[in-house]
């Protein structure tokens, strides 16, 4: 690997479109072909991240601590939160769907939080430690968010077909709302980090 | 300056000079491995074909039962968008709207955009606002969910199977063959192709 090779755009003081791939001068905060605003200040990525996240921690709370499903049984009602469901599921049987609940409801979205904060403090820190798996782990984080909304449908499918007034009914409930604003806020902050910034900030050798 | 064959990565902002790619031929970066870009057989012909049949299933979606259930001699047929209406008079119409624009509107919004976007390139000619609906389309893309609800649906069937029967309608077959089309316009998408084409329309 030749060193020559190795130059970020930045340095070169240029940038890609993400939207259109189009390379430009790093000073413009529109793209020269497609008009799609462009990442404004380098400093600006890392706060939008945070706040974002700071969004989806505080939303968190509500998805999985308030009820996610009313269950009407014979007069009777219930209520459930995620974790309750996941256990629910488990103990009549049915591991693997527990299993894909728990991980895409209560897993990818901490591990998600966890990643976009180490990742933003690294950059804040001009880290160079593990370079090429972080980017790896951004690319993984960015990709899986858009799942966890599976727990979202379940709850929309339950609530529209189980609708047998007082034999069986099944209510959505807030935390069902809390929780897909907590996927698109982790995917907005997902989406307001520059991965560059990693890599920029590791060739300065300090922060950004 | 920059010769036009160069682009950033959008991983690791390496400057790429991207040399023309044969058929079948993929560009990857030397520094992180991110795909810059592809060259896949007839692209553009199979993306406005799937394109254009994806929207037509998903109208087709919306035009049968769902999804049927049944238990203690009760029936219950919803279609589509009585499934998210039920949000609405559930009073969460805010979580109405995300799953709606999800499922619904945002992949229709994105086919559609696709689908007049080809047509300039076919047509050869620029047609009003190709450029910004280009730019749509792609800004769009991550916020489809189309083959999640999918797989909710599927997850939701272990849950009911257990109390009740659930038929499956005319309109969820529709919405898998919708859900398959539009995982091949994406996947036979080339942001720097397609751009590129969009660009010389504009200078002819």
């Amino acid at each position: 690997m030749t060193e020559v090779m190795q130059i970020s755009a930045m340095e070169q003081g240029l940038q890609g479109c993400p939207i259109c791939t189009s390379v430009g001068s790093a000073e413009k905060t529109h793209c020269n072909r497609c008009g799609s605003k462009l990442h404004a200040g380098w400093a600006n990525s890392i706060q939008h991240t945070w706040a974002w996240l700071a969004t989806s921690v505080v939303l968190y709370l509500p998805a999985n601590f308030l009820p996610i499903t009313y269950t009407r049984f014979l007069g009777k009602e219930t209520e459930s939160t995620i974790l309750g469901g996941v256990v629910t599921l488990w103990e009549h049987g049915s591991e693997p769907i527990a299993v894909i609940i728990f991980v895409a409801s209560v897993l990818v979205p901490l591990s998600k939080m966890l990643v976009l904060a180490w990742l933003c403090l690294s950059v804040q820190f001009g880290s160079n430690f593990l370079l090429p798996q972080k980017t790896r782990l951004y690319r993984i984080t960015e990709f899986v968010g858009r799942w966890s909304m599976i727990d979202v449908f379940v709850v929309s499918i339950l609530v529209a077909l189980i609708q047998l007034g007082n034999v069986m009914t099944i209510l959505p409930g807030v935390a069902a709302l809390a929780f897909a604003a907590m996927v698109v806020t982790t995917m907005l902050a997902a989406l307001a980090f520059d991965p560059r910034l990693l890599w920029v900030s590791a060739d300065k050798g300090d922060r950004v | 300056m920059v010769a036009e064959s160069s682009m950033v990565c959008h991983e690791c902002d390496l400057l790429v000079e991207v040399p023309r790619l044969e058929i079948r031929q993929k560009a990857y970066c030397p520094r992180c491995n991110y795909l810059l870009a592809a060259n896949r057989p007839y692209a553009k012909r199979v993306v406005f074909a799937f394109a254009t049949s994806g929207l037509l299933f998903l109208v087709l979606a919306n035009a049968f039962p769902f999804l049927g259930f049944s238990a203690k001699g009760q029936e219950r047929t919803v279609t589509l968008l009585q499934s998210v209406g039920i949000l609405v008079t559930e009073n969460l119409p805010l979580l109405a709207a995300v799953v709606f624009a999800s499922i619904i509107a945002i992949p229709a919004m994105f086919l559609i955009s696709i689908i007049y976007v080809s047509f300039s390139l076919a047509n050869e000619r620029s047609y009003p606002g190709t450029r910004k609906t280009l730019r749509w389309a792609v800004l769009l893309l991550p916020w489809s969910m189309a083959e999640i609800f999918l797989i909710g649906i599927l997850v939701s069937f272990t849950k009911i199977v257990t109390i009740a029967d659930v038929a499956l309608g005319a309109s969820f077959w529709s919405y898998v063959l919708f859900t398959i089309c539009i995982t091949v316009v994406v996947l036979h998408l080339d942001k720097r192709e397609l751009w590129e084409h969009v660009e010389l329309l504009r200078h002819d």
